[in-house]
């Protein structure tokens, strides 16, 4: 077993660690931000988990798990939580019941596409995420040595593609960009904009520094799944698990109380008590 | 009538830190720009333009 291998189990214990911390905090404060964040967490630890299953073997519904949950939603529901902290409007509940239906139907997308996996391109070689998605080469374009290519037919045009798990045009990971693009903005922009609010002020260090920290975990792995993409996925599990610590240790640096610190202060955003 | 005496227990950021003063804004106006990066390019995936 290479260090490859090991990594992502590590991340999946991180995360189980950070998801029973945040979910804890739930149990005891019924603040609806902690539950966000628990859902999120446990997602980012089932898509870590699926990732080291896959880095062993194939299981189509691990796939499924790794995809929906580790690809496709966490990013949003961390992000979700992130806005309840921030935002006290009631609109946010109608962008709660957004963001549920659209994980639902992405949920129904992937189980749309589940018969139609191309597994024989499965490979325990590389990361599941450089080869999940089929690309369609342009004109005069070659494959990458080694690649399995099909002919076929996308957008009414025949089109030579490198074959991947999911075939060309999936519905459900047009879904993907959504999520990560609304789980990017209110993750780490919510964290970097809380970060601001305490530095302008000159007041809570710690929670500056916990807010650094969380941005910089959520941005490191949404990073590595870009490289990932464009060729270099030998980053992506360390980035995971940087990733992981990162936020680990940033929200457990922001819910530390501050020497002296008066009840009134609770209120003010971004803090993860 | 006892006067309740209101303290200024806030914790503040230290004075002349590189941390507070330099390496914070400065990691704050990166990851901002990294951010907008991410999403421009997950935007160029959900339009076609960017192949991923």
């Amino acid at each position: 077993m290479s260090l490859n291998n090991v990594l992502p189990f590590l991340s999946t214990l991180v995360m189980l660690v950070f998801t029973i911390s945040v979910l804890q905090r739930y149990v005891v404060r019924r603040q609806l931000h902690f539950l966000f964040w628990g859902i999120g967490l446990a997602m980012f630890g089932a898509g870590s988990f699926a990732e080291a299953y896959l880095a062993l073997g194939w299981n189509k519904w691990v796939f499924f798990v790794w995809y929906l949950f580790g690809a496709a939603l966490n990013a949003a529901w961390l992000g979700h939580g992130t806005l309840y902290l921030l935002v006290r409007k009631r609109w946010v509940h109608g962008v709660t019941a957004a963001l549920v239906i659209g994980s639902l139907f992405a949920g129904y997308l992937m189980l749309q596409a589940m018969p139609k996996l191309d597994e024989s391109v499965f490979t325990t070689s590389k990361p599941v995420s450089e080869q999940y998605g089929t690309k369609a080469l342009d004109a005069g374009e070659s494959a990458p040595e080694g690649a399995l290519t099909v002919n076929t037919t996308y957008r009414g045009e025949e089109v030579t593609a490198v074959r991947g798990l999911l075939p060309l045009g999936t519905p459900v990971r047009l879904t993907t960009p959504f999520f990560n693009i609304y789980g990017l903005l209110t993750l780490v922009g919510g964290a970097i904009y809380s970060a601001f609010l305490f530095w302008r002020k000159r007041v809570m260090p710690n929670r500056v520094v916990a807010n650094v920290l969380i941005a910089a975990g959520a941005l490191a792995i949404g990073f590595a799944s870009t490289l990932t993409r464009l060729g270099y996925g030998q980053f992506l599990y360390l980035g995971e698990l940087f990733s992981a610590i990162l936020m680990f240790v940033g929200f457990q640096l922001a819910a530390k109380p501050q020497p002296n610190e008066v009840p009134a202060q609770q209120s003010v955003p971004a803090s993860a008590d | 009538m006892t006067e309740r005496k209101l303290t200024t227990s806030k914790s503040h950021m230290p004075k002349d830190s590189f941390l507070f003063e330099k390496f914070v804004p400065a990691s704050l106006i990166v990851m901002g720009i990294v951010m907008v990066g991410l999403i421009l390019f997950a935007a160029g995936v959900l339009l076609g333009v960017v192949k991923f």
